[in-house]
């Protein structure tokens, strides 16, 4: 059975003439499909609130008093983890140390001394590696291949930051 | 500046007893809205103070350019969802509604016709059943729109979806429900109540 335009009508509410009620009327006679978007619609137009029973809000409150004492001690509990699994991770990277810093003073000032060379030596290895690279770099790739490289890093960024944005800001149709 | 702006901003100072009256104030939104959701009267008890609970965490969050009541059902219809996608609800209990004195539907005084009435309450019931045949997201968008009075806009904001696929949503929602009353309806029961269209 062909429900249009009636279908329309009845899940918009659209006002209707009376030429256009009575054909409403005579189709709902025939069509049980309709009549029942008729009842449907006249039944939500007539719906109620229901309350809650007496007492929500002082059981909301012992509620909330509850979930703030658990949330205290979470909080104690996660500080005293945080701290003691700290604690253990100092000592792990310290511990092979204390010995020698416990040692003579001549000892840990020679140690200090060649992890303070260790790490310049390593630096300026890095910065000779780096400025290598960017002398040689360059000259493999062509000025125009270098251009695409950099629109398709900026094409991506762009994409990334407007999906992420997208995804926090507006909602997902879905 | 109206008082429930004024508990608002008491509350996220950190006031509790502001939070409190705003909890009097929109306990009957927030429960029916989960009893409509969840069906039952303890799982609504249940789902309406959680939901109060993350209102009140996430105050700060709030945008008062929103109503609150819209930002606060929003907090409530998701939670609603969730919970439904995490576990089926089994059978509705809708034989316990006011025969266990926990829920209560806000009874209409004026009414002239008790027998009308009875018949009206009765459809009620019968929606209150079906709407458990809806997929939670459409459950929530119909009882936004008739429960509420929202407009598809604020469903949209409320539920994070499109106005287009609020539109689409609601009339799928009505068809389904129209398919289900129809199965539903017994054929004397027609005869009885002829189609006229009042509601024109």
């Amino acid at each position: 059975m062909n429900h249009r335009p009636f279908e329309d009508w009845l899940l918009n509410d659209m006002p209707i003439s009376p030429e256009q009620k009575r054909e409403l009327d005579s189709h709902l006679r025939t069509c049980s499909y309709c009549a029942a978007l008729l009842e449907t619609g006249k039944a939500l137009s007539s719906v109620k609130m229901v309350s809650p029973a007496a007492g929500f809000t002082a059981r909301f409150q012992a509620r909330l008093a509850a979930r703030k004492i658990a949330e205290r001690q979470r909080r104690f509990w996660g500080a005293i983890l945080f701290v003691a699994g700290g604690l253990a991770i100092l000592l792990w990277v310290v511990g092979p140390y204390l010995a020698s810093f416990f040692a003579s003073p001549a000892t840990w000032i020679s140690a200090l001394v060649g992890w303070g060379v260790f790490l310049i030596t390593t630096l300026q290895a890095m910065v000779q590696a780096g400025s290598v690279l960017l002398n040689i770099v360059p000259d493999f790739f062509s000025p125009f291949a270098w251009m695409i490289l950099l629109s398709a890093l900026a094409g991506i960024s762009l994409l990334w930051s407007v999906s992420i944005w997208r995804f926090v800001r507006v909602g997902r149709g879905r | 500046m109206n008082d429930e702006l004024a508990w608002v901003l008491q509350a996220q100072q950190g006031n509790d007893e502001a939070f409190t009256k705003l909890v009097e104030e929109h306990q009957t939104h927030v429960y029916n809205l989960c009893y409509r959701m969840l069906g039952e009267p303890e799982a609504a008890e249940d789902a309406a103070q959680e939901s109060f609970l993350r209102a009140y965490q996430n105050l700060h969050r709030y945008d008062q350019n929103r109503p609150f009541v819209t930002w606060l059902l929003s907090i409530t219809a998701h939670y609603c969802i969730d919970r439904l996608r995490r576990r089926k609800l089994p059978v509705f209990s809708i034989d316990e509604e006011n025969d266990d004195g926990t829920t209560f539907e806000i009874a209409d005084a004026a009414s002239p016709d008790p027998e009308a009435e009875a018949v009206k309450r009765e459809d009620r019931e019968r929606l209150h059943v079906l709407l458990k045949g809806l997929d939670e997201t459409d459950r929530a968008a119909v009882i936004m729109r008739y429960w509420y009075d929202f407009s598809e806009i604020e469903i949209a904001e409320s539920l994070s979806l499109t106005v287009s696929a609020v539109k689409s949503r609601l009339h799928r929602s009505r068809r389904a429900l129209a398919g289900m009353w129809q199965e539903e309806t017994p054929r004397t029961r027609t005869e009885r109540r002829p189609h006229e269209s009042p509601a024109f």
